[in-house]
């Protein structure tokens, strides 16, 4: 969650938005960063759903996997994840049948780092694309080939969970080309 | 994501590849050090160590030339048949492309190899042979000749694949502004090995690097380059 996304909500829960009384209350009492911290986990607890609050509404595209350099060998994933909702959102895991690790990356500077999650902005996007997010799936049921759908798991920290096939590309491979 | 320390971003930018660069010589050791410390794999952006070096010149390469040309180093390892290989002889004369990296990356280095292979297929069969493409392991221990082969075939049948004692390909790195560090096995059995990605391109006619491609670097610079370095066009 941006800090951004939670100093509107901790604005909005002040002001009485869908929150509870308690909630208010609580968030009322601290001054500066704890209402802040507060209105945070608020935000977290009244996400996924409730009449008037806002909602991520996501749809998965140009998603492929490249054909692991080494056949059966560890290989990336790309996707894009566009959100049209008005709440921000979060992908926190993603599995597949097809494999028995799928784990998402950063590629920085000079190495990739292992994230818990990646940020869904409301009314924005978020890119898994080469040389920055991505995914790292290992542990093949069966060594990939050109052509294969491997379906992938997409979980987010609002509740929703998207299935997408994903296709297998050559290693080269860019959405458009 | 993590942007260079240094600071210096009022160069001017431009969209990748498509504006040439060189440095005065003031410049020289500023291009010199950016291209140690801030141009790894990538981020696959446009930001950071990519728009600070560059400016306009009249190269006709769209990669970034070096104004300080580093030597080819001293690097003596087992190439993918498992005989000693020794990069300055046994490329002296041709034009080289050299990239540290490791197979189990799964984003930057088959990418980076893999858009390199792209641009190669596209050059006819004797210009292929003008250019010697280098993949240095920085995963030695894993990185076996065979397991080399295999990866790099993928990519191109005849690159060279080289592996070894990590210790000189940290030391043939360092004088290459090349970051690598020793990789770190994660509690999944990943491994993850922190290397400098950028493509240095060395001259036919004097063996040195003139020529740098950041990790970000489209397949399209490639192909535009690498017609040129096949000739041996002076960057």
């Amino acid at each position: 969650m941006r800090w951004g996304d939670r100093l509107r909500w901790a604005d909005r829960a002040i002001r009485g938005g869908p929150m509870s009384s308690q909630f208010r209350r609580s968030a009322l009492i601290g001054a500066g960063v704890a209402t802040v911290l507060t209105a945070g986990t608020i935000l977290v607890a009244c996400g996924s759903g409730g009449a008037g609050v806002q909602k991520s509404v996501l749809t998965v595209a140009d998603s492929y996997i490249p054909l692991p350099a080494t056949p059966g060998g560890m290989a990336a994933g790309y996707l894009t994840v566009k959100n049209t909702g008005g709440a921000a959102d979060q992908l926190v895991k993603v599995s597949s049948p097809a494999a028995t690790s799928v784990t998402m990356h950063r590629s920085t500077d000079s190495t990739m780092q292992e994230v818990d999650s990646l940020d869904v902005p409301a009314h924005g996007t978020l890119a898994l694309d080469r040389g920055g997010n991505h995914l790292m799936i290992m542990g093949w049921e069966k060594a990939p080939a050109l052509g294969d759908r491997l379906e992938l798991d997409l979980t987010f920290a609002k509740g929703n969970t998207i299935s997408v096939q994903v296709p297998v590309k050559p290693l080269t491979y860019r959405p458009g080309s | 994501m993590p942007r260079p320390t240094t600071g210096t971003t009022t160069a001017a930018t431009s969209s990748r590849g498509t504006t040439r660069r060189a440095f005065g010589a003031a410049a020289l050791g500023l291009a010199a050090t950016l291209a140690l410390t801030a141009c790894g794999s990538g981020g696959g952006s446009t930001d950071g160590a990519a728009k600070v070096v560059k400016e306009t010149s009249n190269s006709p390469y769209q990669g970034t030339v070096l104004a300080k040309q580093f030597e080819k180093p001293e690097l003596v390892l087992d190439d993918t048949s498992g005989q000693p290989f020794d990069l300055r002889k046994q490329t002296a004369g041709h034009s080289t492309l050299l990239f540290f990296g490791y197979t189990s990356c799964p984003d930057v280095c088959p990418t980076t190899m893999g858009d390199i292979g792209v641009a190669m297929a596209a050059l006819s069969p004797e210009e292929q042979k003008k250019i010697d493409v280098v993949f240095v392991s920085t995963d030695p221990e894993r990185d076996t000749p065979k397991v080399l082969r295999t990866w790099l075939d993928s990519m191109g049948k005849n690159f060279i694949g080289l592996t070894g004692d990590l210790n000189k390909v940290k030391a043939a790195a360092k004088t290459l502004g090349v970051m690598v560090e020793d990789p770190i096995v994660n509690k999944d059995g990943s491994v993850t090995s922190s290397h400098g990605a950028q493509v240095l391109a060395f001259m036919p006619s004097d063996d040195k690097a003139h020529v740098l491609y950041l990790s970000n670097s489209s397949v399209d610079t490639y192909k535009h380059d690498l017609p040129l370095l096949a000739k041996g066009v002076p960057a």
